[in-house]
């Protein structure tokens, strides 16, 4: 008798602890749906060259220089990778207008695309110009995409000449901008 | 694929705290000289149920709960993972122990008369232990473009994990009857360990007023994962199934250590109980298939700078980091501690009764008390800072061998944490059944902790 009893308040207390744990409609499969989208920026190039560096005659003159830019040969980066921005300032505190050139090449130092700033020359009050923002999407960042070097090319265009003694600096900053999407 | 197992283990992580307060010092359950091995638990003999004698699962996460991250309530998943992780600081923590025990037994040694008992068995545990590394996740959900200036913290990444045997033998001996006594000695194998709990650095994007760059970033990390029994299933060349690996090493191959549990339990006055204990004080020597990763260094990144001075000097970002911070790979074996807990307890009782339904023949049965109230508590080491719980406990005697226990504890996971327990013993049959946090009940998954326990024993106690 004694022993019946305790096995039906065992067998209460168990489904009364069955019944307890209910839960609210959970779906696991939004799993499925999980991604990233972390938007990077980070310094792109920058420069500075002394007026004083380049001495000319006041004519049409051309610097180049190019550099290695690998960041696309990480298969992760480049293939999460759905769209990038650039963004440029110059800051031109010489008498000489310039044009700046940035060239994207490929693996054989092929152009794939070349981005262009004018820049004015100085006058005497600041100087610092923003460029529109180069965006890259579609066609346009597969090209990107390939991108192995980038070449700099400052073309100073006709003006005063410049000696040893010439005062003023040209200076480019810029960002790159990453979207990302990891799933 | 890799995406479901990370976040499978995420959750399955996210789920589960360590603290056993019902099970503590319930003495008609033989499981509990696990976490007291000097509590006051008599018997001829007994043994458990094979596997089915201690099955426990406990999971806390102090900031987030199942149904905020797997809701289905039409709110983006991606959604909920950022709520999550903005609603949690680098000092919430997720903590998880399962246990199960394969077997265990034990008797009484030294005859009719004696009152001093042997114990012995051998359960598997796996523990985890994390910080939710909230600035790590922000990085990877947001990126830096909107935290210019700020420093993601490196040391937010604090986790460790250990898969393991723990082969025991125990004593403990009713001295008088005022005091118990009681130790136990343990062998731990560890089939697999991970423990990345040293970390410290950055990862900064700032902007500076005269720097020529428009961005100044920095790396500075002290990164360090230790590894034991796990390096072999990173190799290109495993082919193998690594949950029975790793269940063959936990209990034949693993990496071994020692630890020792004690405790006591003293009658103040006969209605008035103190007892305390010490569980895993001890420590595992990591020795087998070991693999310490190491990233250490600093790099400031600054693009691409031409000078146009006509020299070639290539630029190569991927060997300038993989030169500044270096991916070292050390084989040092190394040591890691249990994580050791202390319980202690203050129990008052009431209620005086005579087994009334037993035969009472020689005139010699004992009195008992239906009824006990008392305190609790908890403390367990972690990294950075302990954890510690207080319980308060009401105990009763529904019939001579029907038990429950209630509690109410307050904890890093929950201040209104009240659980239930239930032990009962039908002839030699012993079934317990814990459960805490039973408020949460009516929706499991919004809880922020859980724990369960049950199992079966054959307990048999001299014949009247």
């Amino acid at each position: 008798m004694r022993s019946r009893s305790i096995s039906k308040i065992f067998s209460i207390f168990f489904s009364v602890f069955l019944l307890f744990s209910c839960s609210s409609e959970l779906d696991f499969d939004q799993v499925n749906d999980f991604k990233l989208e972390p938007v990077l920026v980070a310094n792109l190039a920058y420069f500075d060259i002394l007026a004083n560096k380049l001495v000319d005659d006041g004519g049409t003159n051309i610097y180049p220089d190019v550099r290695d830019f690998d960041i696309f040969k990480d298969k992760f980066f480049n293939e999460r990778l759905k769209k990038a921005e650039f963004d440029f300032e110059v800051e031109n505190n010489i008498n000489r207008s310039f044009i700046i050139n940035m060239i994207l090449l490929n693996a054989e130092n092929q152009p794939l695309q070349t981005i262009s700033f004018a820049v004015p020359s100085y006058k005497g009050t600041p100087n610092v110009i923003k460029y529109p923002t180069e965006v890259f999407e579609n066609t346009r960042l597969d090209l990107l995409k390939q991108t192995q070097r980038i070449g700099f090319v400052v073309i100073i265009t006709a003006g005063p000449p410049l000696n040893s003694e010439s005062l003023g600096n040209l200076k480019l900053r810029s960002s790159a901008t990453a979207y990302l999407v990891i799933e | 694929m890799r995406k479901t197992l990370i976040l499978c283990l995420f959750f399955h992580l996210s789920c589960f705290a360590q603290n056993r307060e019902l099970l503590y010092n319930f003495t008609s359950i033989p499981q509990s000289s696990l976490v007291n091995p000097g509590a006051d638990v008599s018997y001829k003999y007994y043994f458990g149920f094979p596997v089915l004698s201690g099955i426990s699962a406990n999971a806390g996460s102090s900031s987030f709960s199942a149904y905020d991250l797997f809701a289905d309530n039409g709110v983006d998943f991606n959604q909920k993972v950022r709520n999550v992780i903005n609603k949690s600081s680098s000092r919430d923590k997720v903590v998880t122990n399962q246990q199960l025990e394969i077997f265990s037994g034990g008797l009484r040694v030294g005859g009719r008369d004696s009152k001093s008992y042997v114990s012995f068995g051998v359960y598997q545990e796996f523990d985890f232990f994390m910080f939710v590394p909230k600035d790590l996740a922000l990085l990877a959900l947001d990126g830096n473009r909107d935290y210019i200036g700020k420093s993601f913290n490196l040391g937010d990444l604090n986790v460790k994990a250990e898969v393991l045997s723990v082969f025991h033998v125990g004593f403990h001996k009713k001295v008088s009857d005022k005091f118990v006594y009681g130790g136990r000695a343990k062998i731990y194998s560890s089939g697999a360990n991970a423990t990345s709990t040293k970390n410290s650095g950055y990862i900064y994007t700032g902007q500076q007023a005269g720097t020529p760059n428009l961005y100044n970033q920095i790396i500075s990390s002290n990164l360090e994962l230790k590894t034991s029994g796990l390096a072999s299933f990173t190799k290109d060349e495993y082919e193998g199934n690594v949950a029975r690996d790793i269940a063959n090493n936990t209990f034949f191959n693993g990496s071994l250590g020692l630890g020792i549990d004690a405790g006591i339990t003293y009658y103040i006055k006969e209605n008035l109980q103190f007892t305390a204990s010490i569980i895993d004080l001890g420590f595992v020597r990591q020795t087998k298939d070991i693999e310490t990763l190491t990233y250490k260094g600093t790099y400031q990144y600054n693009g691409a700078n031409p000078d146009f001075l006509g020299f070639d000097d290539p630029e190569n970002v991927f060997d300038e980091f993989d030169e500044a911070i270096p991916r070292d790979t050390l084989y040092n074996k190394y040591t890691t501690w249990r994580p050791t807990k202390i319980y202690s307890s203050i129990q008052y009782s009431f209620g005086e009764a005579r087994p009334d339904d037993e035969c009472n023949c020689r005139g010699s049965a004992e009195k008992y008390y239906k009824n006990a109230v008392g305190v609790q508590l908890f403390g367990m080491s972690a990294p950075r800072e302990p954890l510690v719980a207080l319980t308060a406990f009401y105990r009763r005697n529904i019939f001579r061998k029907l038990d429950v226990k209630a509690t109410y504890t307050f904890d890093t996971f929950s201040n209104k944490n009240i659980g239930l327990g239930l032990a009962g013993t039908l002839g030699p049959v012993n079934i317990y059944a814990l459960v805490n946090n039973i408020l949460e009940y009516k929706d499991i998954s919004k809880a922020n902790s859980m724990a369960f326990q049950l199992g079966i024993n054959f307990v048999f106690q001299d014949k009247e």
